[in-house]
C-alpha cells in the first residue's frame, strides 16, 4: 500500500474507466506488471486480485509478478527495453477511486507520495533509484485504487470491491499504453 | 517526562517533524523548548494499532508463527523465530541440529537485508550529506549498487529457506515445512562470498564518516549467549549488571501507555529507559562476534563511540553485517540436511515465552496456552517500542546542544538522530513526522 498525499495528474471515477478495446495484442513488445500487496490484508490485496483476473487475457509478452512491496530489485530485473505497470492500493485517495501516475510524473513528488506499511522507500524514490542504476529512465505507469481496510484477514471493503472491474480495466488500459510507448521507442 | 534541560541560547522553540522520512512506519517528533529548557521530547506514534496480540488468541502456535510474521515486512523472521522457540520450549521439543543451523542462517539473512537497507538507503545519505537515497544514487551509483547487492544476498537466504523473501512461510513448530536440500543451501555461497567483500568495503566506507557528535551514557540491553553472538537465544544482560533469563523479561521491564503514542512504551521497572539494537549488542557481545567481524571492529576502532554515540550506530550495523555474512557462509559450508523436516510433538498447556535478537534489538513474546496448545493471551514486545523512551531521552539531551543552529538544520539533525536508531514504527505499532515552529 502507498500513501498518495499529493495525488492526481489523472483521477477518475471507476465507472468512466476505459475498456480493453483497441489494445494491440499482436505486435510483440514486453511489459512487466508488478502487483503490489497481499491478498490476506483487505484492500491491500486489490492489485493482486485485479492482475490475477487479467492474467489470462494478456498477450504472451506481458509478464505479471506479485511483488508484495515494490522493491528496487523488482525494477532492476525488468528486461531491458520493457515497460512497467505498477498496480497498488493507495491511501490518500477516496476508497474505490482509481488514479494513475506515469513514472515521468513522479519526479519531485517524493514528499507527497510516501511509503506506508513496510515500504522503506517511497515508490517515487524506488523507481528513480532503479532508473539511475539501470542507466536510463524506465517507461511505466503506477495505477492505484484508493483503499480503506487493510487489516489481516479482512475482505475487500465495499468501495474497493465494487470498483474492482474498473480497476482491472484501468490496469489493462495502462498496459496497453505502456506497450505503445515501448514500441514507439 | 524528562529532567528539564537548559539550552545555552535561552530560546523558545517547537519542533514538529511530521512524516519522518526514511524510517519504517508512521509517526512524528514533537520537541517543545521554553526559555532554553526542553519541556518535552515526544515520539508521537500515530500509525494505527494493529491488535496482533488479539489476533493470535485461540490460534495454534503454528498459526501464530505465520500471523506474527505479518507484523513487519522488514523483520518477519524475528517474529517467527521468537514464537517458534517459545512454542518448542513450552512443548518440550528438541529440534534437529540442522534445523538449529537453518534457523540461524535464516536469521542471518534477515539481518543482512535489514542492515544493508538501513546503512545504504536510510542512514548513509545523512552521513554523506545527501538529502535522500535518490540523491546518493545520482552522485554515487556504485555505492548504492553495492548496498543493493548486499540486500539481495540477504533476501536470497530468506527466500530460499523461508519460501519467499517477504513474510516467509516455511518455519514450523518442530522444524521446517520441508527438508531443505544441501545443494539449495550451497547455491547461496557465491553471492555470500561476494557480499562479504562488499561488507568489508562497507567497513572502510564507515571508517571515513564523520557523524554529528552527541555523546551520552545509556543503559544498553541485549541478549547474551555463552558461545555465540546473540540471535536465536540468550540471557538478557545490560551494561549495568543485569543478567536474567530471557523468559523473565517481565520481571525487570514493563510497558505503559503514553498519551502521544499508539505503541506501548517500555522502560525498566525503575522507570529508566534502555537501548536495544546493534550498538548494544556490539558493546555487550563484541567478544562473541565472528573473527572476521572482530577484525572489522578492531580496524574501525570505534568501540567507545558505538557504546556512547547513537550517530555511530552505523558502525555497529556494519560490523554486524560482516558478522552475519561470515556466519552465513560458515553455516552454508557445513550444512547437512536433517533426517526429517519436523520432529513429532504434542501440545500442552503452559506458558510459551522467549526472546530473540531482531535486527533492531531484543524482541520478547509470551503466550499463555490452553491444553490444546492454543493461545489464551499474548504479549508481543517489539524492539522499537522498547527503544522509544531511550530515543526521547536522547532527543531531550541532544536538542539543547543545537538550538543555536538555523531551524532547518535543527530539524535535519533531530531527524538524523532518530534515523540512527533504525526505528520500525510498524512493528511498534507502529511510528514518524518533524514540525518546526519558532515561537520566540
Amino acid at each position: 500500500m502507498t500513501a498518495l498525499l499529493d495525488v492526481a495528474p489523472v483521477a477518475r471515477r471507476p465507472e468512466i474507466a476505459e475498456t480493453l478495446e483497441g489494445v494491440d495484442v499482436v505486435r510483440p513488445t514486453h511489459v512487466e506488471v508488478l502487483a503490489c500487496g497481499a491478498l490476506d490484508r483487505g484492500d491491500d490485496g486489490a492489485a493482486v486480485m485485479a492482475v490475477g483476473r487479467l492474467a489470462d487475457a494478456l498477450p504472451l509478452d506481458v509478464r505479471t509478478r506479485i511483488v508484495g512491496q515494490l522493491d528496487i530489485d523488482d525494477l532492476l530485473t525488468v528486461p531491458k527495453g520493457a515497460g512497467v505497470v505498477v498496480a497498488d492500493t493507495a491511501l490518500g485517495v477516496d476508497p474505490g477511486w482509481i488514479v494513475e501516475i506515469p513514472f515521468s510524473g513522479l519526479a519531485g513528488r517524493e514528499a507527497g507520495i510516501r511509503p506506508r506499511s513496510s515500504h522503506a522507500l517511497s515508490i517515487p524514490e524506488t523507481i528513480a533509484v532503479a532508473s539511475i542504476i539501470r542507466g536510463h529512465p524506465l517507461p511505466g505507469i503506477v495505477v492505484a485504487i484508493g483503499g480503506v481496510d487493510f487489516g489481516l484477514g479482512e475482505a475487500l471493503s465495499w468501495p474497493v470491491a465494487s470498483a474492482m472491474d474498473a480497476f482491472v480495466l484501468a490496469i489493462a488500459d495502462a498496459i496497453g499504453r505502456v506497450r505503445t510507448l515501448v514500441l514507439a521507442g | 517526562m524528562h529532567d528539564t534541560v537548559i539550552a545555552p541560547g535561552g530560546t523558545d522553540l517547537d519542533v514538529d517533524v511530521r512524516n519522518l522520512t526514511r524510517v519504517e512506519g508512521e509517526g512524528s517528533l514533537h520537541l517543545r523548548v521554553r526559555e532554553g529548557a526542553v519541556e518535552s521530547a515526544r515520539l508521537e506514534i500515530f500509525e494505527a494499532p494493529r491488535y496482533f496480540e488479539r489476533l493470535v488468541v485461540s490460534r495454534s502456535m503454528d498459526e501464530v508463527i505465520d500471523i506474527v510474521a505479518r507484523i513487519c515486512g522488514i523483520c518477519p523472521v524475528a517474529y517467527q523465530m521468537t514464537a517458534v522457540h517459545a512454542a518448542e520450549a513450552a512443548f518440550g521439543i528438541e529440534v534437529d541440529p540442522a534445523t538449529v543451523a537453518l534457523r540461524r542462517l535464516l536469521y542471518c539473512g534477515e539481518w543482512i537485508e535489514s542492515h544493508a537497507l538501513h546503512i545504504y538507503l536510510l542512514h548513509l545519505p545523512d552521513l554523506l550529506g545527501y538529502p535522500s537515497a535518490l540523491d546518493l544514487a545520482q552522485h554515487d551509483r556504485t555505492t548504492v549498487e553495492g548496498g543493493l547487492r548486499l540486500k539481495r544476498a540477504g533476501n536470497a537466504i530468506v527466500a530460499r529457506i523461508g519460501g519467499r523473501a517477504i513474510h516467509p512461510v516455511s518455519v514450523r513448530v518442530g522444524g521446517f515445512s520441508r527438508v531443505i536440500r544441501r545443494d539449495e543451501i550451497r547455491s547461496l555461497r557465491a553471492d555470500l562470498v561476494g557480499a562479504l567483500d562488499l561488507a568489508e568495503a562497507t567497513i572502510e566506507l564507515v571508517a571515513g564518516l564523520r557523524p554529528p557528535t552527541f555523546r551520552r551514557e545509556a543503559r544498553l540491553v541485549a541478549l547474551r549467549d555463552a558461545a555465540t553472538y546473540p540471535m536465536n537465544h540468550g540471557r538478557i544482560v545490560s551494561n549495568d549488571g543485569l543478567d536474567i533469563p530471557a523468559t523473565a523479561w517481565e520481571t525487570m521491564f514493563e510497558e505503559r501507555q503514553v498519551a502521544w503514542s499508539h505503541a506501548l512504551q517500555a522502560t525498566g521497572r525503575d522507570g529508566q529507559p534502555y537501548l536495544l539494537g546493534p550498538s548494544s549488542r556490539v558493546t555487550l557481545d563484541g567478544d562473541l562476534l565472528h573473527p572476521r567481524a572482530v577484525a572489522a571492529l578492531e580496524r574501525l576502532d570505534l568501540g567507545d563511540q558505538i557504546a556512547h554515540e547513537p550517530n555511530w550506530s552505523i558502525a555497529a550495523r556494519a560490523v554486524e553485517l560482516v558478522h552475519a555474512i561470515a556466519e552465513a557462509i560458515d553455516i552454508v559450508d557445513t550444512y547437512e540436511p536433517p533426517e526429517r523436516a519436523i520432529v513429532p510433538w504434542t501440545p500442552r498447556a503452559g506458558v510459551a515465552a522467549w526472546a530473540t535478537e531482531a535486527p533492531r534489538g531484543t524482541l520478547f513474546q509470551r503466550f499463555a496456552l490452553d491444553t490444546n496448545g492454543h493461545v489464551e493471551t499474548a504479549r508481543i514486545v517489539p524492539p522499537t517500542s522498547q527503544n522509544q523512551a531511550a530515543i526521547e531521552a536522547d532527543l531531550a539531551l541532544f536538542a539543547p546542544t543545537i538550538l543555536d543552529r538555523p531551524k532547518d538544520e535543527i530539524t535535519h539533525l533531530l531527524e538524523q538522530l532518530i534515523r540512527s536508531y533504525d526505528p520500525c514504527i510498524s512493528c511498534a505499532t507502529h511510528f514518524l513526522d518533524v514540525r518546526v515552529e519558532d515561537v520566540s
